[in-house]
């Protein structure tokens, strides 16, 4: 998972890599003493020989290397620096860039809106992409054509689908901002940060809805069909089978999109705050990763900008050991 | 297409070098930030000038907003593959001077015989980019806020024109949004830090940081937290709560709002008449920026860009930069360029030139910058700006002005934040540049 850490060291890259690095990763995390023995459904599959595996790791090895691990190394660098954006000048100064940033209440209160924009957009896009999900999966005609439907915002830049939202909720002249304003609801994005808020959430997640809902669909269809039907002679509802079946059963598709999304909400929501707030108003809606951008490319503040990616690495680190060590634990994996 | 008839010229070169003693032109580039009707300005400028001679040829390269500019520029110069011109906003001054990046231009004007005299700059425009009488920049676009207002708006509230001070203009603005000629009265500029602080402490004469504004040293500090600036954020908060000043938000440019005829005036750059002239469909007129009751107002700043030279180049390419520069410097070409974009004449003679065409005549709005600009003597206070880390302080000071005007937090409370937000700043721009200018 960190592969998609490099979006933290280099705004705007694409990480990619997330889903090829899943198996050795989670090797790699979760070589424990009764994993070895109690291996079961997707856990068995390995290669059996070292080679191949390292050949075909190699073209994502290399692109990591450019994209990821250069730059993380002179991110890790410059974060210890005070350095002229030119390079004219560059003085060693120990800890104060992060001294400078725990201090400062400003980081406090991205990292605070970053908490709760990550927790709202996983939550949102999971339970829309499952109730889509769950909806195409009973409908009998033109089944394949609400699928693409779905899958259209996925093929939209996030640039465009942030100043998209960002028009159409304009309070001066957006038609979805009149239309609430005529319900009676004072939207304002430019004013109220709740505001700001609840639409960065909803552009992040409007974009990434059908990214959960596609591998959804996929893992609905895998569920057994003998057990749906054994439930179904003994009298549940499509909605009772959903929730005691279907949903347990995918459970690991479920964990890996909670990963996913936070991993998108974390490091790949920038260009949507860009296009949709500018971090506004008033630094409200300014996420982690929007300061990063901010400080390193506005402001030109790098050993700033540095520190903070570091920290935003280290805590992808943090964030992907414990999901994996903890919660992966109560998921049934036997598919 | 582009690189067919690129190869057919260089073909044309080649044979014509054959022929005649004539070599290939030199070719230089020249990044800049204009875009829209700006940008295809700064396209038929430099076509002027490949067209005015034979030897050198620049290429004008649109690189997106000035932060953008200046990002590529930093990129381009670590790489080594920086070009030869760029350009830079007024408020990066002291960055690109202590880059060690760059070629003063007086320095290579000298020294390509076309010495260049800062005298013949009108005055706001040296005292920015000039230390010690020696420009430091080539002066290219540059403006001042001006109050721009729809004068259908003013007649239909009972009103001639806006009122010269605030105490005059307020009452307006509540009239037009209490009679109900237009629900927004006003539209907050996105660079009102320039136009409703800068220029507020200029324009008042009250400072806004110490060291005559950075102009004496860089152990300059920031003092806006205090008198009539507080009552400046006042102002702007309470005409943003009761709605007579509308933000314009994401997705739409604040000038939209004022040419598309929904709010009523603006306070943006002179540059804006491009955009107001091609887009008003009213009767529209401007003003000099509001001041306050009892004050004798002062000359407003600048704002724009300048051109900067940058080092690493060889002695061909300095003389076509020279060239180009001599070119800009022409009354001609100044005359042209203000006319048509709506920034100000950066020569005396230019402007004589213009006034004694009558321009001003037909045009009275086009003046209005260079009047302001010119107005009484300087002050400490109205001299310019020269703050380092100017840019991020920029962007801490709107967030903090903008909580205070939104109601977020007491206005005296996001200045004092304000303020030592950029102090640290301004104090670790010192530590960086200890012995610099």
């Amino acid at each position: 998972m960190p592969a998609r850490n490099s979006t933290a060291a280099l705004p705007g890259t694409a990480g990619g890599g997330a889903l090829r690095l899943r198996w050795p990763l989670r090797r790699l995390f979760l070589r424990s003493a009764d994993d070895a023995q109690s291996e079961s459904g997707l856990k068995r599959a390995h290669f059996r020989e070292w080679r191949l595996p390292i050949w075909l790791l190699a073209p994502q090895l290399f692109i990591l290397l450019l994209f990821f691990f250069i730059p993380s190394v002179r991110a890790l660098i410059q974060a210890f620096q005070l350095t002229d954006p030119f390079g004219a000048t560059t003085q060693w100064v120990g800890f104060e860039n992060f001294e400078r940033l725990f201090r400062s209440g400003v980081y406090w209160s991205s990292a605070q809106v970053t908490l709760i924009f990550t927790i709202a957009q996983n939550v949102l896009t999971l339970s829309i992409a499952l109730l889509l999900a769950f909806a195409s999966n009973h409908i009998l005609r033109g089944r394949s054509a609400y699928r693409t439907v779905l899958l259209l915002p996925y093929a939209i830049a996030p640039a465009i689908a942030g100043i998209m939202l960002a028009f159409l909720f304009n309070p001066r002249v957006g038609p979805i901002a009149h239309t609430l304003q005529g319900l009676g609801l004072d939207w304002d994005p430019n004013r109220n940060s709740w505001h700001a808020l609840a639409l960065i959430v909803m552009a992040a997640s409007w974009k990434h809805i059908c990214y959960n809902y596609i591998f959804l669909v996929a893992a609905l269809l895998s569920v057994p069909q003998s057990i749906l039907e054994s439930a179904y002679l003994d009298g549940a509802g499509p909605i009772q089978r959903f929730l005691r079946i279907s949903l347990p059963m995918v459970t690991p598709t479920l964990f890996f999109l909670i990963v996913i999304n936070f991993v998108y909400g974390l490091f790949e929501t920038f260009a949507i705050v860009d296009a949709t707030t500018r971090g506004g108003p008033a630094g409200a809606t300014s996420i982690l990763v929007y300061k990063v951008y901010l400080d390193g490319f506005v402001t030109l503040d790098l050993g700033s900008s540095a520190a903070q990616s570091v920290v935003l690495m280290v805590l992808a680190l943090l964030l992907t050991i414990a999901q994996f060590r903890y919660v992966e634990r109560r998921v049934n994996y036997s598919v | 297409m582009r690189s067919f008839y690129g190869a057919l010229a260089g073909a044309g070169a080649m044979l014509l070098a054959g022929l005649s003693p004539a070599r290939a032109a030199t070719e230089i580039e020249f990044w800049h930030a204009m875009s829209g009707a700006l940008g295809e300005r700064v396209e038929e400028l430099v076509k002027k000038f490949n067209d005015s001679q034979k030897e050198y040829v620049v290429k004008a390269i649109g690189k997106g907003t000035y932060d953008e500019v200046l990002n590529g520029t930093i990129a381009a110069y670590r790489a080594k593959r920086q070009p030869e011109i760029v350009q830079s906003n007024e408020r990066s001054f002291l960055t690109m001077v202590n880059s060690g990046a760059i070629v003063p231009t007086s320095d290579l004007m000298a020294q390509e015989g076309h010495p260049i005299d800062a005298s013949q700059f009108i005055a706001p425009v040296v005292s920015y980019y000039a230390i010690d009488g020696k420009l430091q920049a080539m002066p290219f676009n540059s403006s001042t806020p001006i109050l721009f207002y729809n004068r259908d708006h003013f007649k239909a509230a009972g009103f001639d024109k806006p009122g010269a001070t605030w105490q005059e203009l307020e009452p307006q603005l509540d009239a037009i949004k209490a009679k109900g000629v237009s629900k927004c009265a006003m539209v907050l500029p996105g660079d009102y830090e320039w136009s409703f602080l800068e220029n507020y402490s200029a324009v008042n004469d009250i400072p806004y940081a110490t060291k005559r504004n950075g102009m004496d040293g860089l152990d300059t500090s920031y003092v806006f937290n205090k008198g009539k600036l507080v009552d400046q954020v006042e102002r702007m908060k309470r005409l943003v709560s009761s709605g007579v000043m509308q933000l314009a938000g994401q997705g739409i440019i604040p000038i939209q709002l004022f040419t598309s005829g929904e709010c009523s005036t603006i306070i943006a750059s002179t540059a804006s008449h491009a955009a107001v002239v091609a887009a008003a469909k009213f009767d529209w007129s401007a003003a000099e920026l509001p001041y306050e009751q009892g004050v004798t107002p002062k000359n407003s700043v600048i704002g724009g860009a300048a051109l900067w030279t940058l080092k690493g180049h060889s002695p061909e390419k300095y003389k076509a930069v020279a060239a180009f520069y001599d070119f800009l410097a022409k009354t001609d070409t100044q005359v042209w360029w203000h006319q048509a974009t709506g920034y100000v004449p950066v020569t005396t003679a230019a402007y004589e030139a213009a006034k004694a065409q009558g321009y001003y005549q037909k045009n009275p709005t086009r003046e209005i910058a260079v009047l302001q600009l010119m107005r009484g003597t300087p002050s400490d206070n109205s001299l310019g700006f020269r703050i380092g880390n100017s840019n991020q302080i920029n962007v801490a000071i709107m967030e903090e002005v903008s909580a205070a005007f939104l109601g977020k937090k007491p206005v005296q409370q996001a200045l004092d934040d304000a303020v030592a937000r950029g102090n640290e700043a301004l104090r670790r721009y010192e530590q960086l540049n200890a012995g610099k200018k």
